[in-house]
C-alpha cells in the first residue's frame, strides 16, 4: 500500500473522524483508525463498537491496501509535519513509513483484517433531510437527553417518523424537548428508533449548513451519509415512553418574554443556587417576572425583569438549569411560557414547531 | 495499607429497649421489646433478656411472642430514640468533626486526627455516654470501618475491642465468612458450597476466581478477608432509597415464581428498613426491578407513600411483560425517599 496526500486535507480527515475513538480501549484495535487506500482516494473508519465513523479524503494512490494505525498518535503526528505533502508506505507487516520534507517516521499498525465490521441493514429505510434542518433540530433536543444510565431509552433522541412527520424528542423524566418537521416519507410506513447520545454529538459534529444528509435506518442500526463522511450507530433497542401524554393540554396563561434578557437573569440568578436544592422561584405578577433565590449557606440573589403577563400572581419554582438550557439553544428573539396553574408543567414554545416541557419544583412540607 | 487510620465503630446497646427501660426502671431485668403490634409487626429491637428466649430484631412479633409469652412489647417511640441519638452524636462531636452515622444507634467515626490513644477515647465516649444518657455502648477500634465494625461486636454488651494494625490477618483466619457485611444468608451458603467458611479459608482463593464465581463483590471478599477496606468515613450521606434484591442459582421462568419470590423480598425490605435508621424517612415511591437472562434489567416504580406488597406485585407483572418472555435472574424491591423537609422536590413526568 503506497499513497501521497496533502498533510491538511490528511490532518481534517483524521480529526473527524478521531472522536470516536476511545482513549482506552480493551480492544488495541479500537484505538485505530482503519485507512483503506483505492483507485478512489483514501477512506479513513474508526468505531467503538456501536458509533462507526468513515471519511473519504483524495489521495494519490500509487498501490492500493490497508492498514489500521493509533488514530490519535497519527493525528498528533501528521499535524506536526513539517512539509505540505505525506508519503505513505506500509509494508507488508503492518508497519507504516510517513515521510514528509525532511522527516521520517515508522509506526507500528495492527492488520486490518481484524477491524470491526459495520453489520448489514435488515429492513432498510431511507429518506433524506436537509442537513441544517437536522442540525437544528438536534441542537434543540439534545441537551434534554438523560445521562442517567439505568434509564437506558432515555439515553437518546428519539427520532419518529409518522404521517408525513418527523419527530426528534429527547426528555430525563424531568424535563422535555421536541421538534416536528414535515418530512417525505412512504406512506403507511412508520418508523420510530433510539438514536443513542454518542452518535447525536458526533452527528451535531458532522452536520454541515448546507446540503442534505441520507439517511437509512433499519431495525437495529441507523446510517448518515453526509459529505463523503458515513455514520453508523447502533440504535437503543427498548421503548421510549409515551411522551404525548406528558405534553399538557391547553394552557390558561401565556407569558412573552425576550430570550436573552432571561436567560441572563438566570445565569446570574443560578450563581446562587444551593447545589443540593437546585431551585429558583419565579413569581409571575402583571407583566413583570421577579426571579429568585435563597439559600441558607450561601445568600441570596433577586431579579426583576418586564415580560407580557397578565394572568394572576403566579409563584412557581423551576431547577434553573433546566430553563436555561433551551434559551441558550434557541435563536428567536422572543419565546413564550405557557402555564396552566403553579403545579402543572410550564411549557416554552417559539413561533416554529418546537415545545419544551419542564415540570416544576414542589416545595415539601 | 491504610495510612495508620484510627476508625471507630460506636454501637448502642439495644437502644431502642435500652432508652425504654430507663424510662420505666421497674422493667428491668424483664425481656422488653420495641415494635410493632399489629399482624404484620416486626420487633424493632429488643433487650438481652428477650435475646435469650431467641428473640431477634427483624423478627416478626407474633413469632417473638410464640418464643417468650412474657414479652413486654412496646410500641417505637421515635421522636424520643432521635432525641437521645442526637446526645449521643454530641459525645461524638467533642472528639471529631468526621462522623457517619449508620442508624440512629450506631456510628463510625474517624479519629486520626487525635494524638490519644484510639482505646483510651473509644472508651472515654463510652464513659460519657454512660454518665450523661445512662445507656450503654459498645465500641470497635481498628485501622478501619470493616474491622471496626467486626471488633465492636466481639465484647458487645457494654465493652470494647481493638484491632490493631499489623494483626488483622491473625485476627481473620478464623472469623466466619457470615460476620462480614454484605455476606447474607445465601452467599453464605454459595461460599460454603465451594468450601468456603472462614476468612482464612477465603484468602485461599485467587483474586480472578473470586470474582468469577462472586462477580464485583468477590472482589471486595478478597480484599475484605485480608482486613483492607480503604471506604472513608463519609459524614452527611443521604441516602435517596432503599431496597432489597435477591440473585436467583436458576433462573425464575414464570410470574407466578416471580411473585412468590418477589412477596419475600419485600417482607425483606420492609424488616431492613424498619431496622435502618431510614425507618422514619417519608416515602415517595416504591419499585420493582427486574434484571433478565441476558443482562438487561428494567424498573417499574409507581409514587406511594408506604410499602403495599399488592402493589410491587402490579409492578412486577408490569416489569416481567417487558421481557417478552425471557427467564428471571434477579429481583429487587425498593422504595424512594422524599428528599429532606424544606427542600423543593423535583417533579417527574413518568
Amino acid at each position: 500500500m503506497k499513497f501521497q496526500i496533502e498533510r491538511d486535507a490528511f490532518q481534517n480527515a483524521l480529526n473527524q473522524v478521531q472522536h470516536v475513538v476511545a482513549s482506552r480501549s480493551p480492544l488495541p484495535i479500537l484505538s485505530n483508525v482503519l485507512i483503506e487506500a483505492s483507485e478512489g482516494g483514501l477512506e479513513l473508519s474508526t468505531t467503538d463498537l456501536d458509533v462507526t465513523v468513515s471519511k473519504i479524503v483524495a489521495a494519490n494512490v500509487v498501490q492500493p491496501g490497508a492498514i489500521t494505525l493509533p488514530a490519535r498518535r497519527l493525528a498528533g503526528i501528521v499535524r506536526e509535519l513539517p512539509a505540505s505533502d505525506v508519503e505513505f508506505d506500509v509494508s507488508a507487516d503492518s508497519v507504516a513509513t510517513l515521510q514528509s520534507g525532511a522527516s521520517i517516521f515508522k509506526i507500528l499498525g495492527l492488520p486490518p483484517f481484524d477491524f470491526p465490521h459495520v453489520g448489514e441493514f435488515r429492513n432498510p429505510r431511507e429518506f433524506t433531510i436537509d442537513q441544517k434542518l437536522l442540525r437544528d433540530a438536534l441542537r434543540k433536543t439534545s441537551y434534554a437527553i438523560s445521562t442517567d444510565e439505568t434509564r437506558y431509552v432515555l439515553n437518546g433522541v428519539n427520532c419518529v417518523i409518522r404521517d408525513g412527520m418527523l419527530t426528534l424528542v429527547a426528555t430525563d423524566g424531568r424535563r422535555l424537548a421536541m421538534v416536528e418537521q414535515d418530512l417525505e416519507f412512504p406512506a403507511g410506513q412508520e418508523v420510530s428508533v433510539i438514536i443513542p447520545t454518542k452518535a447525536v454529538n458526533e452527528l451535531q459534529r458532522q452536520l454541515d449548513i448546507k446540503g442534505d444528509v441520507k439517511v437509512v435506518i433499519s431495525d437495529n442500526q441507523a446510517s448518515f451519509d453526509l459529505n463523503g463522511s458515513v455514520l453508523v450507530t447502533k440504535l437503543i433497542e427498548g421503548n421510549y415512553p409515551n411522551f404525548r401524554q406528558v405534553i399538557p393540554g391547553p394552557a390558561n396563561y401565556r407569558v412573552i418574554v425576550e430570550r436573552e434578557v432571561l436567560l441572563g437573569t438566570l445565569r446570574r440568578m443560578n450563581l446562587l443556587v444551593d447545589e443540593s436544592t437546585n431551585s429558583v422561584n419565579f413569581i409571575f405578577d402583571n407583566n413583570q417576572l421577579t426571579i429568585c433565590t435563597t439559600s441558607p449557606e450561601i445568600g441570596e440573589a433577586e431579579e426583576t425583569i418586564d415580560i407580557r403577563y397578565t394572568g394572576p400572581r403566579m409563584v412557581m419554582a423551576f431547577n434553573p438549569e433546566f430553563v436555561i438550557a433551551p434559551l441558550r439553544n434557541l435563536d428567536q428573539d422572543e419565546v413564550y411560557i405557557d402555564l396552566i396553574d403553579t403545579s402543572s408543567p410550564g411549557v416554552i414554545k417559539i413561533d416554529e414547531p418546537f415545545l419544551y416541557v419542564m415540570m416544576p419544583m414542589r416545595a415539601t412540607r | 495499607m491504610d495510612g495508620g487510620r484510627k476508625i471507630l465503630h460506636i454501637d448502642m446497646d439495644c437502644f431502642y429497649a435500652a432508652i425504654e427501660i430507663r424510662e420505666h426502671p421497674e422493667l428491668a431485668g424483664l425481656p422488653v421489646a420495641v415494635g410493632g403490634s399489629s399482624g404484620r409487626g416486626v420487633l424493632t429491637t429488643c433487650n438481652y433478656e428477650a435475646r435469650k428466649y431467641g428473640c431477634r430484631s427483624a423478627m416478626p412479633t407474633f413469632k417473638a411472642l410464640r418464643l417468650c409469652p412474657k414479652l413486654i412489647l412496646l410500641p417505637v417511640r421515635f421522636d424520643l430514640y432521635r432525641q437521645e441519638s442526637a446526645r449521643v452524636r454530641e459525645i461524638f462531636l467533642r472528639y471529631t468533626q468526621c462522623i457517619e452515622p449508620v442508624s440512629l444507634d450506631e456510628a463510625y467515626l474517624d479519629i486520626s486526627s487525635l494524638q490519644s490513644e484510639a482505646s483510651a477515647v473509644a472508651w472515654l465516649i463510652r464513659e460519657q455516654i454512660r454518665t450523661e444518657t445512662g445507656l450503654t455502648a459498645s465500641a470497635g477500634i481498628a485501622p478501619n470501618k470493616f474491622l471496626a465494625k467486626i471488633a465492636s461486636d466481639w465484647n458487645k454488651p457494654d465493652g470494647q475491642f481493638e484491632i490493631r494494625s499489623g494483626e488483622e490477618v491473625d485476627f481473620l483466619t478464623e472469623l466466619e465468612v457470615k460476620k462480614i457485611n454484605g455476606v447474607g444468608k445465601r452467599t453464605a451458603e454459595r461460599l460454603r458450597e465451594v468450601g468456603i467458611r472462614t476468612c482464612g479459608d477465603l484468602r485461599k482463593w485467587s483474586e480472578i476466581d473470586l470474582a468469577r464465581c462472586f462477580g464485583k463483590f468477590g472482589l471486595e471478599l478478597y480484599q475484605l478477608c485480608r482486613g483492607i477496606d480503604l471506604s472513608p468515613v463519609q459524614p452527611n450521606r443521604e441516602r435517596k432509597s432503599f431496597s432489597s434484591e435477591r440473585t436467583f442459582r436458576t433462573d425464575l421462568v414464570t410470574l407466578e415464581e416471580g411473585l412468590d419470590e418477589l412477596d419475600d423480598i419485600v417482607i425483606e425490605l420492609a424488616e431492613d428498613l424498619a431496622a435502618s435508621r431510614h425507618c422514619d424517612r417519608e416515602i415517595s415511591a416504591c419499585s420493582v426491578k427486574i434484571k433478565f437472562d441476558d443482562f438487561r434489567s428494567t424498573t417499574a416504580q409507581r409514587s406511594g407513600s408506604q410499602i403495599d406488597p399488592e402493589m410491587m406485585r402490579e409492578l412486577l407483572a408490569e416489569a416481567w411483560i417487558r421481557g417478552e418472555g425471557r427467564s428471571v435472574r434477579l429481583l429487587g424491591a425498593s422504595v424512594h425517599f422524599r428528599t429532606k423537609r424544606g427542600v423543593p422536590e423535583q417533579l417527574e413526568m413518568f
